[in-house]
């Protein structure tokens, strides 16, 4: 199995990405040249310049994209619920398995 | 008088928090005996502030999370003292800051209230406590990839997955980051550790280190509430790159549920083979 997995849940149960508010985003793409797991695409030539491509490349819980960002148009879910879900699927496979 | 700074600030026109940052720096160099530093000037006239930037502890003012006063800092190589970014700051204190680039009230209140705060500062309190982390034991192993190497301690130690580290005594853990983390950051510069007192929750953030690339958050490996921070790394943040799995530790904490919350951190083994596909996969 070559799944992808964080704290051995399937990262693709695990809703973690960066949000982007496309009202603030300036497309100065700090976070896209920051991020060194290919989770944005620049779209040069579009309109919408900036997109998450590839979120589950994302790693569960870092925020640093967001850290870069001047206007402040990223944003990430919530960690502590993010924490509780992932236990509850941990449970849930561990009563399966 | 208050404290005196070489203030670098960010002095920027591309948004209001940079005319917020410039304030500051007003008002300390009339309130205090900090001098200024024009960032602009600076870039094309390292000599004028030369001495200035030598002689005081370096205040640097960023206005957003682009954080270009800490790269401009960064990249004349300085060591910085302690510094603000207006963003957070404004957002800490509810405050929401215009999209103009003129100065409101609103932006002149809170340039006021981190002047005060700024110029209050300094207060130290000595805090004689016993040192329960004085038997760690460090054995590494190494992981090679180029020219870089990679250590990991063999035993004692938990890992989160985002490259955090506990070593347990008792129910109190010391926390740090991993090799890997300052070797991707490189040379760290300034360390934010978590407020002594406050109540985190596991994979909680604990603080933030940040270098000339990037800034990291430091993931809580447990719940628990900060007994302690490493003062060292307020004047010599260095050290957690020279030594972050014992010099360069960052805080300590009361743990509130050790037995719960250990099965979702690794061991030496676990950590070790994600390291090395991190290192594999990403490492530049």
């Amino acid at each position: 199995m070559s799944e992808e997995t964080f704290m051995g849940v399937p990262r693709d149960r695990i809703d973690w990405s960066p949000r982007i508010d496309y009202a603030k985003c300036n497309y100065c793409l700090e976070c896209a040249k920051f991020c060194p797991h290919n989770v944005y695409e620049v779209r040069a030539d579009e309109e919408i310049k900036l997109v998450v491509k590839n979120p589950l490349n994302c790693v569960v819980f870092c925020r640093a994209c967001g850290k870069t960002c001047g206007p402040d148009a990223i944003t990430f879910p919530d960690k502590g619920e993010t924490t509780r879900l992932i236990k509850e699927i941990r449970k849930e496979m561990g009563s399966n398995g | 008088m208050g404290r005196s700074y070489a203030v670098l600030p960010c002095n920027g026109l591309d948004k209001n928090a940079g005319g917020i940052a410039r304030e500051i720096a007003l008002a300390l160099g009339e309130r205090s005996d900090s001098e200024l530093i024009c960032p602009v000037f600076y870039r094309v006239a390292e000599a004028r502030y030369s001495k200035v930037a030598a002689e005081k502890p370096l205040l640097v003012l960023d206005g957003c999370s682009t954080r270009c006063a800490s790269r401009l800092a960064a990249e004349k190589g300085l060591k910085i003292a302690a510094k603000v970014t207006v963003s957070e700051e404004a957002k800490a204190r509810n405050v929401s800051l215009p999209k103009g680039l003129r100065l409101d009230e609103a932006g002149l209140s809170l340039a006021s209230a981190i002047v005060e705060a700024l110029l209050a500062e300094e207060k130290k309190e000595d805090t004689a406590r016993e040192d329960l982390f004085a038997g760690m034991v460090y054995d590494y192993e190494i992981y090679k990839k180029d020219k870089f190497i990679f250590r990991v301690p063999r035993s004692g130690f938990l890992f989160n997955e985002n490259d955090c580290w506990a070593y347990v005594v008792g129910h109190r853990a010391r926390i740090g980051v991993a090799d890997y983390v300052q070797q991707s950051l490189s040379d760290i510069m300034f360390v934010t550790p978590p407020a002594i007192g406050a109540r985190i929750e596991q994979f909680g953030e604990m603080g933030t280190i940040e270098s000339g690339k990037a800034v990291f958050e430091i993931v809580a490996p447990f719940t628990g509430t900060v007994t302690a921070v490493n003062e060292a790394l307020a004047s010599s943040p260095e050290l957690i790159n020279e030594d972050p799995y014992a010099k360069g530790w960052i805080a300590e904490m009361e743990l509130a549920d050790l037995e719960g919350e250990r099965e979702f951190l690794l061991d030496f083994a676990g950590y070790f083979n994600v390291l090395k596909k991190k290192v594999d996969e990403f490492h530049v």
